[in-house]
């Protein structure tokens, strides 16, 4: 029977255990059953470590997900044979935003493995979008062919208002910022500006916290906020000098340029440093962001000076010190890392100077696709 | 002397600006596709309104509205690149490829080509 093969997203949650006996109880019903059990990869949870070769969450996902499939054959108690469980990462390569992305996965994931149940734990929250966004459980019941059900587990899931959910401190942090900024608009400081920010300061840090901070700030995102002040100046200096180099190709009668797609890896970890790196790439003129896939820079290069520049990586090293801090700057550049590949090459051999890369070129095609490839699970 | 000195900084800037949002506009007609075009729309741009903004800056003199066009300048700096990644990237989602050197296409001929694409141009599966 079709029916008998099931998708279960699992994440660290308190009712995930549960979650999965009640999967494989169903999953048993009648005859033998199919269980797929996936992890699925929120944006921020490739946290911030500093070895390029190591994406830092796969070792606890393996782990974690090594533990579910313990359970499920405790679960299955002696009818084990007739039970089939794999598992699987997912989204490690995309950059999920919303739950309708994270949605998506799953549903092409179940597609590919013939799978039409999707079995929810309540607690399940892939750590990804903001409170307002519509939940993943609307997003999946949008496909058609594709039946969901919530687990029933024991503990009820606690559905928590909008307004909860942000510590203090994120609260506090998001309140001085927007008070902050609210008398700089105001510029005087009377006691009526004070008043009114405070009162729309307090609605904007209840309401917003939790949307705008993951973590709590710490003494280090201060540190961070310093850099970055540091860095502007030295982006605003590779703007300037881009800016000229294109503005004379542009103005030049034979318009020289030799536009190609590039994918570059860049040695950044998470949304807001992937972010800041690829603004500050369209920023500068001659580069441009297409498609950002996880760590992934997919980038228009309008002029070969711009190429060499982006694969000279000045701009990563810029943001590893913000993020990072000053001694995370001393790293190879993407081309020495053999992280860049050009999409579009000439036909004939490249002619651009200096260009060594060849042989990293066919590497990179290589492993361009890893994250992808590496999903394939454990099955037994 | 320091006030001829202003009048000529702010004109600079002004020529400066002019001069970034004239070349700006020159690549937008020039050059063959929206990948290059947005390179150019957004970048010179950028630099254009920064430009003419310090100028503003300077003319209003050091108080409150010079600084908030201080913010104005950050604000652009994060909305302009964030509208020329948009646009580039629905390019890439319709599947409109990019022009290169050796290509004799015309940017209406490579947004025909996407069209033709029955897939609809999506390219998350195009790694393997």
């Amino acid at each position: 029977m079709s029916d008998d093969r099931l998708l279960v997203p699992v994440a660290d949650t308190p009712t995930v255990r549960q979650t999965v006996e009640s999967a494989v109880k169903t999953a048993l019903g009648d005859s033998e059953g199919y269980v797929r059990f996936v992890y699925v990869h929120s944006p921020d949870s490739s946290r911030e470590e500093e070895d390029p070769t190591v994406d830092p969450p796969v070792k606890e996902t393996t782990e974690f997900l090594n533990r579910v499939v313990v359970w499920a054959r405790d679960d299955a108690g002696d009818r084990e044979g007739d039970l089939t469980v794999e598992t699987a990462r997912l989204g490690f390569d995309d950059y999920l935003f919303s739950p309708e992305d994270v949605a998506e996965v799953l549903i092409e994931d179940g597609t590919a493995h013939d799978v039409d149940r999707v079995v929810l734990d309540p607690e399940y929250d892939p750590g990804v979008g903001a409170p307002f966004l519509r939940p993943l459980e609307y997003e999946l019941a949008k496909f058609p062919g594709l039946d969901v059900e919530e687990a029933p587990v024991q503990a009820r899931a606690r559905r928590t208002p909008l307004l909860a959910g942000s510590t203090p401190i994120q609260a506090g942090a998001l309140f001085f910022v927007s008070f902050a900024f609210y008398q700089v608009l105001a510029g005087t400081l009377e006691l009526f500006d004070v008043v009114t920010g405070a009162v729309s300061a307090t609605i904007v840090a209840v309401g917003l916290a939790r949307v705008t901070f993951h973590t709590d700030p710490t003494f280090a995102s201060l540190g961070r906020t310093l850099r970055l002040v540091v860095y502007l100046p030295y982006l605003l200096y590779e703007i300037l000098k881009a800016n000229v180099q294109v503005a004379a190709v542009i103005l030049h009668p034979r318009l020289p340029i030799d536009p190609r797609l590039t994918r570059v890896r860049a040695a950044v970890w998470g949304g807001l440093p992937v972010t800041t790196l690829a603004n500050s790439i369209t920023l500068t003129p001659g580069t441009l962001s297409v498609r950002v896939d996880g760590r992934t820079l997919t980038v228009h290069t309008l002029v070969p000076a711009a190429r060499e520049g982006l694969f000279d990586g000045g701009l990563e090293r810029g943001v590893r010190f913000v993020f990072y801090g000053r001694d995370a700057m001393q790293i190879a550049s993407p081309r020495e890392r053999n992280d860049t590949r050009v999409l579009q090459p000439p036909d004939e051999a490249e002619t651009t100077d200096g260009n060594d890369s060849e042989g990293d070129v066919a590497k990179l095609n290589e492993t361009g696709g890893d994250g992808a490839n590496s999903n394939g699970g454990d099955s037994r | 002397m320091i006030e001829r000195l202003r009048v000529a900084t702010i004109l600079v800037l002004v020529l400066l600006g002019l001069f970034f949002t004239f070349v700006s506009t020159t690549g937008v007609l020039r050059l063959p596709d929206v990948y290059s075009r947005a390179h150019t729309a957004s970048q010179a741009d950028t630099l254009g309104a920064g430009f003419t903004l310090a100028a503003v800056a300077l003319a209003l003199g050091w108080g409150t509205t010079s600084y908030k066009t201080v913010l104005l300048l950050f604000f652009i700096f994060v909305t302009n690149p964030t509208a020329a990644h948009a646009i580039s990237r629905a390019a890439d989602e319709e599947g409109i490829e990019p022009w290169t050197t050796d290509d004799d296409r015309t940017d209406e001929d490579l947004l025909d080509a996407s069209q033709m694409e029955t897939d609809g141009g999506d390219r998350r599966g195009d790694q393997q």
